[in-house]
């Protein structure tokens, strides 16, 4: 086994024999002949994306197009960037946007550091039928729908309801916090939730990433005489650093998604403001009253700004010398 | 051999004679869409076989799962139509979209004549400005007169325990109706087991939103119009003045009232954030004196009450209205109206429907009155019988109607429900409901609540009201389809939702004003668009009705 | 880190040895228990009369037992249809797209590989470019004609890019050596990723295939787009989302005949029980399944490959 200087097995990129034969004095053709089981394995998969994925793109014409009810049918008329002025000058849309961003990084930030933390703990026990009873347990929240999730959380955070009388009995505020009608609570409260109901499943990552790191360098940070902290800090989160890094990467890539149905059954018209999502929005303005144009448009734009966050982490994580997604 | 060769000519011949003969009728399977939820009836369903055996159709239907709109947004956008397009409560766009056939084409009095006598009356009111009708109403055609035993419609609700309580006082107005609730309340704060009550709770969730914004076009004595007030005499040039009634004065006496009621305590906040299942619950654990809303809404409630013998927590509905001491002049009652057609509600027949023709027929056909007995009350004998004349059933009969599983193995639901069918009463003098015939109503009513109709000296529920008025000639102006004017309608209900809640719970009466006028200020631009929109729509209609 | 700095601390540990698994343990039994709390919940109201459960305050048991809730859903000859039907989308979703998707995993992971750099690009970024509902509705149900098909449940769902790169990571973290010795055997790419790097990948692809198979389980929303009218197409979790619907179903304001309101009075199921049943009935087959892939993901890897 070789080891790096920080401890952790050499891996991919880092730990390469030298090929047989440098690429360089190889003809085009040869390396492709070379290359043609890695051809068969991924045009097939190439091909199947472009068709399902790209073509569909086509679509987008329809974001300059003034597609509604009344034109269905008879074909509807080029109209230029009407579409996008009317996004940019609706209000809902921005805050929208605002909203978005807000409920992602802070499931992103919260949501990954409680997911981390929890397969960090779980690698830790060594009983293992404890350990496999408290992984059955946290991701079973996974398979409650939202509707169940929600209705629950409703109940305890209603004026009256557990979370008050616990507050106000323990002297921390001297009048009940109306939690569901206050805007400023909202993302907080979706943030919670989101956490409590996907903390198992999305430690499962996690945790079978830690599988692959070689049992040997707990054994040898042991007999140096490490302790458990040490040896988390040490060997279990530079073992799991790349897929922390990917998964990040695509995260960013995804702020744009802070999903709806969450949004759409805790919200009610008095955090309005706060609630309202680019999902939501694209749902609610475009799809339900058949201003097709508009839902394209939106979505042109979600996507758009999606690639430019995906690029920019890629790029940082490139600067630092991380793995990258691209 | 020659005979052999015969007979087997003459096979073939009556065979093919045969099948030339039930051509017309050739088997064929129709695709349905209903645009609400339901239950795929069962393979051997008593009713769809004998339509199958009948007609030669059986049928493929699809309910709808997800959200209407959504759901109608991408069969529109994919042009995606079965042949029997029910659109549920968004059917108009299917019409703006252009996927329904005009009936017109398909019905005379010859031809047609059930359907043809069943709309002719109406059809001013039914067709659109170019004379066509793509939707024949699934409810609200009666024949001879409209049965009405109970207000299913709108109304302020009260327990039954706090009228009792006061020993059946009648309660005719806004203030005697907050009044009394508050001294029962004050005198009782809470039920027998230690829950606390509330005095008023307002449903705030979607679309059902009419529990906040609705109340008071009725508390100034009109039927349901939805959100604006339509003068009921017409101006000298015959114009039925519209306005929307939420940013006017007679409106904010309502809101101060809910103001002054929630600073005593007696409104939750909670109410404006709860969902539709948090309110039923509420309403079910029998802790909510009372609200506004339509009877239909609460129905779940009203039979988990009715099933734990909670009858005196079951409600009544009450016709409120201000008093003259409000100023808006000596107001009568008006909250039921006239039988409403459901216009542009019920199948329609999509341009992608190979058999319009058929399918007409066999509307027709099911408006006959053996169908409409076998769809609406079932097979004599087994479903019902008959005692002098009258339809009746027996208490089993009646209460496995209830029956989930019954129903899909023994009555065509879907079907009986998005066709035009036929309301009220036969000619024989039974009703066209089975629920509507008094004696089975008897059979279904509570100790408790003989005993309170008797305290009042009333007959049924309807005697709380005034009787229904004649239906205007613009029907019920809810009904008048806002897509011209779509995205001013979703932000004119949007301030609405989110004002009148901080206005009700503005803190003192300074609060109140500043919210109310921040209000009036930020709506008036809407509710003047909107209030045009609908002006130019009534008086189109009031035109066309008579023409 | 090297050895020396660790030896520095080398005596403090030995009491984090003993008291860490006990925080530890005391730790994972609280979040236990704050996320067993409403599952129980949610199975106590699913056995609890329908009626009773409206007035709300059930706990960790039924208060009016009943499995009203059940029988309405599993008395239907149709929800063993869809039972079918969610098991058979489900299997071959997850065999299909493992499959492609571990290849296509394989073939990126190979730094030599001249289109990776590409294909990658491409592939990734179909993550966030998405056409919306509606273009991916017309590919479907217009220009392909999968519409009213079985393959409308496969076919699209072949291959995850979210997966490819888990996939992919995991690879390139697998040591080198094994592929290049293997290569040095005259061994080729495809051998090289049948007999050592997929065995190899077990915990990853244990994981993987949960995440295919849970969310091809879950998926209602493309049958309701594509195949609504069949009925012998519905899946399970569409037929429990219909069931949802109806029993939230409220009659129509206008529909408003006694007989509409009666009705609702006799059912003994109302949403709040259906859709606990429902959450139970659907969890129920993955929780089945869980224990056996979570054997490849809690042992841990087997390096004994490349030690040898």
């Amino acid at each position: 086994m070789v080891f790096s200087e920080r401890g952790i097995p050499m891996t991919g990129a880092a730990y390469k024999i030298e090929p047989m034969q440098p690429a360089k004095k190889k003809s085009i053709w040869k390396t492709l002949w070379d290359q043609k089981w890695l051809m068969v394995m991924s045009i097939p998969v190439l091909l199947y994306v472009l068709l399902f994925n790209y073509y569909p793109l086509w679509g987008w014409r329809y974001a300059f197009q003034n597609l509604d009810l009344s034109t269905i049918k008879k074909g509807a008329d080029w109209i230029g960037l009407d579409n996008f002025k009317w996004l940019f000058n609706e209000k809902y849309f921005w805050l929208g946007i605002r909203n978005t961003l807000a409920m992602s990084v802070i499931n992103l930030i919260f949501g990954t550091l409680a997911s981390i933390l929890l397969a960090i703990l779980l690698n830790e026990v060594r009983n293992r039928t404890f350990k496999r009873t408290v992984q059955t347990v946290t991701y079973l929240p996974h398979f409650l729908s939202m509707v169940i999730v929600v209705g629950m959380a409703q109940n305890m955070f209603v004026s009256d309801g557990p979370i008050n009388q616990m507050l106000l009995s323990l002297k921390l505020i001297d009048q009940p916090v109306w939690w569901l009608g206050e805007g400023k609570y909202f993302w907080f409260l979706v943030g919670l939730i989101n956490i409590w109901k996907e903390v198992g499943w999305n430690s499962i990552i996690y945790i079978s990433t830690m599988t692959s790191i070689d049992p040997t360098l707990y054994e040898a940070a042991a007999i140096d005489g490490a302790g458990r902290f040490q040896r988390i800090l040490h060997v279990t989160l530079p073992g799991i650093k790349s897929t922390f890094v990917v998964l990040l990467i695509m995260n960013i890539g995804h702020l744009m998604e802070a999903g709806f149905e969450i949004q759409y059954l805790l919200g009610n018209k008095q955090v309005y403001d706060f609630s309202q999502t680019i999902d939501v929005f694209v749902l609610e303005y475009g799809i339900q009253n058949n201003k097709y144009g508009r839902a394209i448009a939106a979505g042109m734009f979600k996507s758009v700004v999606g690639i430019i966050l995906l690029f920019a982490a890629n790029f940082v994580a490139k600067k630092l010398d991380e793995d990258t997604l691209l | 051999m020659r005979k052999i060769i015969a007979g087997i000519l003459a096979m073939v011949m009556l065979l093919s004679l045969c099948s030339f003969a039930v051509a017309e009728q050739e088997p064929i399977t129709v695709t349905v869409f209903r645009g609400d939820p339901g239950d795929q009836p069962t393979e051997d369903n008593k009713i769809y076989k004998m339509i199958e055996d009948q007609f030669g159709i059986k049928f493929e239907i699809e309910f709808l799962a997800g959200d209407l709109d959504e759901t109608l947004g991408t069969k529109i956008a994919g042009e995606d139509y079965p042949d029997l397009f029910d659109g549920g409560n968004s059917a108009e766009k299917l019409i703006n979209a252009g996927a329904l056939i005009n009936l017109l084409d398909y019905i005379s009095e010859e031809k047609t004549p059930n359907l043809y006598n069943h709309i002719k009356d109406l059809l001013p009111q039914l067709v659109n400005e170019n004379g066509e009708l793509f939707i024949i109403p699934n409810y609200g055609i009666n024949y001879h007169e409209q049965v009405v035993n109970a207000c299913n419609g709108p109304a302020f609700f009260i327990q039954k325990q706090v009228l009792a309580w006061d020993n059946y006082p009648q309660i005719k107005t806004l203030d005697q109706y907050f009044d009394l609730i508050e001294r029962f309340i004050t005198a009782n704060p809470t039920d027998e087991n230690g829950a606390k009550y509330e005095g008023f709770a307002i449903l705030c969730e979607d679309w059902r939103h009419f529990c906040l914004i609705n109340p008071v076009q009725h508390l100034m004595g009109q039927p349901n119009e939805g959100e604006v007030y339509i003068n009921r005499t017409a101006d000298e040039n015959g114009i039925h003045k519209v306005e929307t009634f939420i940013d006017k004065d007679y409106s904010k006496a309502y809101y101060k009232k809910l103001n002054e009621f929630f600073k005593k305590g007696f409104i939750n906040p909670d109410t404006f954030t709860m969902t539709y299942d948090q309110y039923i619950a509420k309403l079910s654990a029998g802790t909510v004196l009372g609200m506004f809303d339509q009877t239909w809404d609460f129905g779940t409630a009203t039979a988990a009450l009715e099933t734990a013998g909670m009858h005196k927590n079951t409600y009544v509905a009450l016709p409120l209205v201000y008093d003259e001491a409000y100023g808006f002049g000596t107001i009568s009652e008006q909250y039921l109206n006239g039988g409403v057609p459901n216009k542009d509600r019920g199948f329609g027949i999509s341009v992608n429907c190979e058999y319009p023709e058929r399918m007409v027929q066999l509307f027709e056909a099911l408006l006959s009155d053996e169908w409409q007995k076998i769809l609406q009350w079932g097979i004599e004998g087994e479903d019902y019988y008959v005692e002098n004349g009258r339809m009746l059933m027996t208490q089993e009969q009646y209460s496995i109607r209830n029956d989930a599983a019954w129903k899909m193995a023994n009555q065509a639901l879907t079907i009986w429900e998005s066709a035009p069918k036929k309301q009220g009463i036969q000619d024989d003098g039974n009703t066209w409901a089975p629920g509507d015939q008094p004696e089975i109503l008897q059979l279904n009513m509570s100790d408790y609540d003989k005993a309170f109709l008797a305290a009042y000296g009333y007959g049924k529920w309807a005697d709380f009201f005034n009787a229904p008025c004649e239906l205007a000639p613009w029907g019920e102006a809810w009904q008048i389809d806002k897509a011209p004017i779509q995205d001013d309608y979703d932000k004119f209900n949007l301030i609405q939702d989110q004002q009148l809640p901080k206005i009700i719970m503005s803190a003192d009466d300074a609060a109140f004003d500043a919210n109310w006028d921040a209000f009036v200020a930020e709506i008036t631009p809407y509710c003047e668009i909107y209030a045009n929109f609908m002006q130019a729509e009534v008086t189109k209609l009031v035109e066309l009705a008579t023409k | 880190m090297t050895a020396v700095q660790i030896n520095k601390k080398a005596k403090k540990p030995m009491q984090q040895d003993k008291v860490f698994p006990i925080i530890n343990g005391i730790i994972l039994c609280i979040l236990m228990f704050i996320t067993l709390y409403p599952v129980i919940n949610t199975v106590a109201i699913s056995f609890n009369d329908g009626i009773d459960a409206v007035r709300g305050g059930i706990g960790l048991w039924p208060r009016k037992f009943s499995t009203e809730a059940y029988g309405t859903l599993l008395n239907d000859p149709l929800t063993w249809n869809a039972f079918g039907i969610s098991v058979a989308r489900t299997v071959i979703t997850t065999l299909t797209n493992l499959l492609f998707t571990s290849m296509l995993a394989f073939a990126l992971s190979r730094k030599e590989y001249i289109f990776g750099k590409f294909i990658t690009l491409v592939v990734v970024l179909t993550m966030y470019v998405n056409a919306g509902l509606i273009p991916n509705y017309l590919l479907i149900q217009r220009t392909l004609k999968l519409g009213k098909t079985f393959w409308v449940y496969i076919i699209p769902t072949m291959f995850s890019c979210f997966n490819m790169i888990v996939i992919r990571t995991y690879i390139n973290g697998l040591p080198e050596a094994l592929a290049e010795s293997a290569r040095i055997d005259g061994a080729n790419d495809m051998r090289i990723f049948w007999q050592i790097i997929f065995p190899l990948c077990t915990p990853v692809l244990a994981t993987v295939a949960l995440f295919v198979a849970v969310g091809s389980w879950n998926q209602w929303f493309d049958t309701q787009l594509y195949n609504g009218g069949k009925k012998y197409l519905h899946t399970l979790q569409y037929l429990l989302k219909m069931k949802l619907a109806t029993s939230m179903n409220t009659a129509n304001a206008a529909n408003a005949s006694v007989d509409a309101l009666a009705s609702q009075a006799a059912s003994k199921t109302t949403p709040i029980t259906i859709r606990c049943a429902i959450t139970v009935v659907s969890a129920l087959p993955i929780l089945v399944v869980y224990p056996f892939l979570q054997r490849y993901f809690v042992t841990g890897m087997v390096l004994g490959g490349v030690k040898g």
